[in-house]
């Protein structure tokens, strides 16, 4: 595929799951949102301002910053407890992912919807444990914080790297490159799905796929 | 409150993000997305289009578009004619064995001896045969009809891909070849980024993206991993890989249901851990067993798909390639041992119709004797009744009317057809060692056994795995059905863990690329072959190392024919070394104190050397022909003509070359490669000046073709030598045998009658009047360098031949000459073919098929 992808992995307790999650999500996208893009004259624009809120984590020594807007908070959050969710009813060992995918659409003519091609995807695998006692949980509460650290601090540097990312748009083209629903804040179009356990998923879609572009291959 | 209010009164006042003041310095503007081709999602389809169509559009896209729709027609007619005739004529009526009782006249109409339309239709409705047949066409048709749709949507999009991103008008494109198309593909990577993770494509990547699952097929065959061979019991080892086999090795492994790659791009994580080999290969081989199973279930339809298919693909084939109209092919497997790594499959189907004519003869060097004095007794009685026939008919008509007359006469003249094929040319001289030398300078690959062997019938039936009987391969593609289970099931399944073992130890992650086999990076450490010039830099092991000096081989090529790539350090020291020794080779040997150095040890081509330089070497041929493109001097730029005129000069350097390489062991092959690889430039401008745009790359392509046949046998040469450990052989005394085997026009054989042959076709050139010029140049050229000259008199006469000999095999040739055309020591009918008894049977497929390929569907 055309797109890069990160891998990040974390270890957690259960009630982790959703604060860790959050905190790396959010920190991919305070990197990966603008402010609101104000369309001035012919060919020019300004950009609105975005705020950031720390935000502490009740279970984790942690604290992250993130978007002060909360009408992404409340999406995330959303995608964030589904996929608690599945993941605590799904009863396997606590193995998942969550994948933000940052795409980009491309307008296509009638018979065909639009594509959406993907340019950065971040994986991010969840191992969830049990712990027996207290003591065990304070330790993993401190450890699982430092990690977070790390993490954000390996987000920070691939976004510092310089790689591709989607060229400023025109006013009409906006939508093909931004999440313009929001009010306040403005990040580039995402998505997020996630997945439990290492399934076979993705092989039986891509084989059907394969088999008619396949015959249907010049 | 108040107060409150006053200190927020601001952001009130003018409601916007920016601070007031800072409006004006915060204007952004915004780049917009210039065109819709940056970052594709799927570079690997997208870079295959683009080839395909690069190579297909010859006349643009209407005709590439009309051709297909026609295609569908013909599919249409086929099916329903064979239908028609199947069912719906009274052959009793036609055959007049049945009268018509008609009131007004005697005369039989055709339309008379057509059933009734309720009667016909009864019989089809009744006819399970039939019903599933139409059926399975109805499906095949709708198929093609989808397909033929998306492709036009596909069309479209390349096309403005072309128009906006690569900036080439539509009228330019017919001209345009792969290498120029790829130029400025990995130009337009800096603006656009089609590839994001890189901001530069090299050649490479393209290729890699194209050919990603070809070159894990190619890589293994080159191991003998796929089971292809197999030893029977009457006919020995037998070669049997048909397109219906190699779909399902590509089902297996790249695509299928739980293949081994995840998408087009990543093999599955698991099979890159090499912890539970064993498992992976139990899953595979169970796999294995039920696509096997399937296979077998499916068996009738896949038949009937597979004509219909074949119908298609030989229309295909014929429109792309003239020189399978023969009776001969490349086989299948023959393809595939013979390409390189990262060889695009016009690239490969060039060079191997390259060397189709010395194969073709090759062949045609086994005829039993028992066989030829059979037909020869055979054709002469078969030839005195057709004969006697032929002379009553002369005398009077009437003798046609008597029953099977006619008939008679077409057998005759079919079965003398097939004796003379048995029957070797008079003038044919026995010299398999040197045509098999000329079949290696295209084909680049041959087992070592073969070398010294060339006159054994072993190695001739070697030979014939990689070129068939046409007949052959339509019968093996016919068995495929039911083959392709029984191989899977008993053969490929056996093979599981050392194909999970194969793709886990040679696939490479590529940054921008994705996974890809890793002999395809042509990695002289980990592939190379000591046996093959790599001596000292290589580490492979035995099982890393490819066979029969492919990574070496592919290499050269690869960095031959795009020049501009960049390889890595040792790659390129690799390169410049063998580069470097083969031309001193050149020079060494010929003792003729050229001011031309050829030991620049840069990686660039020869082709480039010669073409940098100031070409001081203004011998007779230079001279000559510099005066013979003059009469186009008008139209043509400088580069132009001093190409065209280099033709002749980079010809006696090779001829330089083979000299040398005469005191090593060859004989003049080296040559006769040249004999066979080259267009004439000469002879593409003559034809049409529309195509002087084209020249400088066509030009470009032929020298660079000829420069890998020279390293192809100067590598095999060297690899003998150091297998073997011993003195080259001299084979002074074949050169004349050579000499009078190879067909060299007679034109070439003597300097002054040549020259005044060639003057008169310059009158086809859309200018006249030589440019006043350049003929003085030419004169003191001549005079200044008639030291030099003596030696080029004497050696460029057999380049010259063979350039403009061969000039119909160059796959981009815009208006490529009928294959026919140079063919003319064989009358169109005369197969020359090689006994076996199992032959004669085909023979008849095969004069169905060279007449007329449509026909033997119908006969099926």
């Amino acid at each position: 595929m055309n797109c890069r992808s990160e891998v990040l992995e974390v270890t957690v307790e259960a009630r982790q799951v959703e604060e860790s999650m959050l905190a790396l999500l959010h920190t991919i996208l305070l990197h990966r949102s603008t402010g609101k893009f104000h369309y001035k004259k012919e060919g020019t624009y300004s950009i609105g301002t975005v705020g950031t809120q720390d935000i502490d984590c009740d279970f984790i020594d942690f604290t992250f910053v993130r978007v002060s807007s909360e009408e992404l908070d409340r999406v995330i959050r959303k995608a964030v407890s589904e996929f608690k969710d599945a993941l605590s009813v799904s009863g396997s060992d606590g193995m998942g992912q969550i994948c933000l995918e940052f795409y980009q659409k491309k307008k296509s003519r009638w018979p065909f919807s639009d594509e959406c091609i993907p340019w950065e995807v971040w994986s991010i695998k969840v191992n969830v444990v049990n712990l027996a006692n207290e003591q065990e949980r304070q330790i993993c509460r401190e450890k699982v914080g430092e990690k977070l650290g790390e993490k954000v601090i390996n987000v920070v540097e691939v976004i510092n790297r310089h790689e591709y990312l989607p060229k400023m748009p025109t006013q009409s083209e906006v939508d093909n490159v931004f999440d313009t629903s929001l009010k306040d804040v403005q990040p580039y179009l995402y998505k997020i799905t996630y997945q439990i356990t290492d399934s076979l998923g993705t092989s039986v879609s891509t084989t059907v796929r394969r088999l008619i572009k396949d015959t249907l291959a010049l | 409150m108040a107060h409150f209010d006053t200190e927020y009164q601001r952001l009130e006042a003018s409601y916007s993000d920016s601070p007031p003041g800072e409006e004006n310095l915060l204007m952004h503007v915004p780049e917009g997305v210039k065109s819709q081709w940056h970052h594709i999602e799927n570079l690997d389809l997208f870079f295959q289009r683009i080839s395909f169509i690069t190579l297909h559009q010859k006349n643009g896209f209407t005709c590439m578009l009309l051709g297909e729709i026609f295609e569908l027609v013909q599919l249409l007619f086929v099916v329903g004619f064979t239908v028609f005739l199947a069912n719906c004529v009274d052959y009793d009526i036609l055959f007049a064995n049945k009268f018509v009782n008609h009131t007004d006249s005697s005369k039989v109409t055709l339309p008379d001896a057509f059933l009734p339309v309720d009667v016909c239709t009864a019989r089809i409705r009744d006819n399970a045969f039939v019903i599933f047949v139409l059926t399975i066409s109805g499906v095949f048709w709708l198929h093609r009809l989808v397909k033929f749709i998306y492709n036009v949507c596909c069309y479209w999009e390349i096309r403005s891909f072309y128009r906006n991103a690569l900036k080439m008008t539509m009228s330019e494109l017919p001209y345009a070849t792969w290498q120029e198309v790829q130029a400025r593909i990995v130009e337009i990577q800096k603006e656009h980024q089609i590839c994001i993770h890189k901001k530069e494509l090299s050649e490479l990547d393209v290729y890699h993206r194209i050919l990603r699952f070809k070159n894990y097929m190619v890589a293994m065959v080159n191991k003998s991993l796929l089971p292809v061979k197999f030893q029977l019991p009457v006919l020995g080892e037998y070669v049997f890989y048909t397109r219906g086999l190699k779909y399902n090795f590509e089902l297996i492994f790249f695509w299928g249901p739980g293949s081994l790659f995840e998408n087009e791009w990543s093999l599955k994580p698991e099979y890159k851990r090499g912890g539970n080999r064993h498992d992976l290969a139990d899953k595979l081989a169970s796999r294995i067993l039920w696509i096997g199973i399937a296979n077998l279930l499916l068996c009738p339809v896949i038949l009937v798909w597979q004509i219909l298919y074949a119908f298609f693909s030989y229309t295909e084939v014929i429109k792309r390639e003239p020189g399978s109209l023969g009776a001969r092919c490349w086989s299948l497997y023959g393809r595939c041992y013979l390409r390189h790594f990262n060889e695009l499959d016009h690239e490969l189907m060039s060079r191997l119709s390259k060397g189709y004519k010395a194969a073709f003869k090759y062949m045609n060097c086994f005829l039993s004797p028992l066989l030829t004095v059979l037909a020869k007794n055979v054709a002469f009685f078969a030839g005195s009744l057709l004969a006697v026939l032929i002379a009553l008919t002369i005398y009077d008509e009437d003798v046609l009317a008597v029953e099977h007359v006619l008939s008679s006469i077409t057998l005759l003249g079919v079965c003398i057809t097939i004796c003379r094929s048995f029957i070797p040319d008079k003038h044919m001289v026995f010299c398999p060692e040197q045509l098999l030398r000329v079949i290696l300078a295209h084909i680049h690959y041959m087992p070592d056994h073969w070398q010294g062997n060339a006159h054994r019938s072993e190695t001739r039936d070697q030979f014939s795995q990689l070129f068939q009987y046409k007949a052959v391969l339509i019968l093996e593609e016919l068995l495929s059905p039911v083959v392709t289970p029984i191989i899977l099931i008993f053969c490929l399944r056996r093979k599981s863990l050392e194909i999970i073992d194969f793709f886990r130890n040679f696939t490479v992650e590529v940054v921008g690329v994705g996974d890809t086999c890793s002999f395809a990076q042509m990695d002289i450490r980990q592939h190379g072959h000591p046996a093959w010039m790599s001596e000292g830099k290589t580490e492979a092991s035995i099982y890393q190392q490819a066979e029969d000096g492919k990574t070496e081989l592919s290499l050269m090529h690869f960095a031959i024919t795009n020049p501009q790539w960049q390889p890595p350090q040792e790659t390129t020291h690799f390169l410049s070394q063998l580069k470097e020794r083969v031309h001193r080779e050149v020079t060494g040997h010929t003792g003729d104190t050229h001011q031309y150095s050829l030991s620049e040890s840069e990686p660039r081509s020869l082709i480039a050397n010669l073409l940098a330089g100031p070409s001081t070497l203004g011998s007779v041929h230079f001279a000559r022909d510099a005066s013979l493109a003059n009469h186009a001097a008008t139209a043509i730029n400088d580069s132009a003509s001093a190409l065209r005129s280099l033709s002749p000069v980079s010809g006696s350097l090779y001829l330089r070359g083979s000299l040398s390489a005469v005191q090593r062991g060859h004989t003049s092959t080296i040559s006769k490669a040249m004999a066979g690889s080259g267009t004439d430039a000469r002879t593409v401008s003559s034809g049409s000046s529309a195509w002087e745009g084209q020249l400088t790359s066509l030009v470009l392509s032929e020298y660079a073709s000829t420069e890998m046949s020279l390293h192809a046998l100067y590598m095999h040469e060297f690899h003998k030598q150091q297998s073997r450990g011993e003195l080259p052989r001299h084979t002074w005394h074949r050169q004349d045998s050579d000499e009078s085997s190879d067909s060299i026009p007679d034109e070439v054989r003597s300097e002054p009658p040549r020259c005044s042959r060639n003057l008169p076709r310059s009158h086809t050139f859309p200018t006249t009047a030589p440019s006043p010029s350049d003929i003085p140049k030419s004169a003191s050229d001549t005079s200044t360098n008639t030291r030099g000259q003596e030696g080029f008199v004497r050696t460029a006469r057999v380049p010259m031949g063979g350039w403009a000999d061969d000039s119909q095999a160059v796959p981009r040739y815009p208006e490529p000459l009928p294959e026919e055309s140079s063919d003319d020591e064989m009358p169109p009918h005369i197969h020359k073919v090689c006994p076996s008894m199992s032959v004669i049977f085909f023979l008849f497929f095969f004069y169905c098929l060279y007449n007329k390929y449509i026909y033997i569907f119908f006969f099926f």
